[in-house]
């Protein structure tokens, strides 16, 4: 190892301040890996060597700043760089593995919701959660990440823009074919949802 | 909104609108994330109170993220994981 700290804090003064940072951002930071992973020991790998490159370039954060952007996209990085490709199961984000997901006919939820007029009980509201996860880990990744970062983290176009490395056209594009696609996947659920008035 | 919409909602869909309908289409998701213009906004706003079709994509638009926002479940975080990551750290020069 041969890190150099630029400024001169102590182990423990820069070891407090990257906990105080950026540990609080470990659930956003767990959830963003696991939708992309769809695995939670992968999810786990992939935090954990974020947090951990996170810690050697951390004389490069500002204090101050978007800790969160800042994880996001050592995250991000990690997952496009490295960890595909030694990930045991790379299938799993692979669209053509998945894509025929949702042609099978749907054989649970349907019934349950469609009769159903109170959508706020809690077992209907499970239904729509694990529905709008399958349809969700169907899209391909690059869909799955701009609806991750946009409507669960909500990111703006900016800050998803940096985190992608991408300019603020191409988060647009990419969260429009994105929606449209996940719109398909639902439009049958969003029918039993409040469009019969 | 509701009594406006059922009234809207026997209105023939007006065909000479395509162009606005098309910015309207294409504003879609700075709307419904808040990206949009103060501009914008207005644009958009004032046309669907007109147009049925866009007011309706634009309530489907909303549906949509608040499918993800308030349907999709967040997963717990192993207890362990913060303990291992600043274990790790500890042995970090
Ligand atoms: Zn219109």
């Amino acid at each position: 190892m041969s890190e150099q700290t630029g400024k001169q804090l102590s182990k423990e003064e820069k070891d407090a301040r990257f906990e105080a940072e950026l540990l609080p951002v470990l659930d956003p930071l767990y959830n963003f890996a696991y939708r992309l992973t769809l695995d939670e020991d992968d999810a786990n790998d992939l935090v954990q060597e974020t947090y951990l490159k996170a810690y050697r370039f951390f004389d490069y954060f500002e204090q101050g700043t978007n800790a969160k952007a800042w994880l996001f996209r050592i995250l991000k990085n990690s997952f496009i760089n490295e960890f595909r490709k030694k990930s045991k199961q790379p299938a799993k984000v692979d669209y053509s593995e998945v894509e025929g997901y949702y042609n099978t006919e749907d054989v649970e939820g349907d019934n349950g919701v469609a009769t159903t007029t109170d959508m706020r009980t809690e077992s209907v509201q499970d239904l729509i959660g694990d529905e709008v996860a399958s349809a969700l880990n169907t899209l391909p990744v690059d869909f799955r990440t701009v609806i991750i970062l946009c409507d669960l983290e909500g990111f703006t176009y900016e800050e998803m823009a940096k985190i992608l490395d991408i300019p603020i056209g191409t988060v647009r594009s990419r969260l429009h074919r994105a929606r449209n696609s996940l719109k398909e996947k639902l439009e049958k659920y969003a029918r039993t949802m409040g469009y019969n008035s | 909104m509701e009594p406006k919409f059922t009234e809207m909602y026997q209105k023939e869909p007006a065909g000479e609108m395509d162009g606005a309908c098309g910015q309207v289409a294409d504003l879609l998701d700075s709307m419904v994330d808040g990206e949009a213009t103060a501009e914008e906004q207005r644009f958009f706003n004032s046309h669907i109170e007109e147009c049925v079709n866009c007011f309706e994509n634009h309530q489907k638009q909303k549906l949509l993220k608040g499918l993800i926002s308030g349907h999709l479940k967040r997963v717990i975080v192993p207890e362990s994981l913060a303990q291992t990551i600043k274990a790790k750290i500890q042995e970090t020069i």
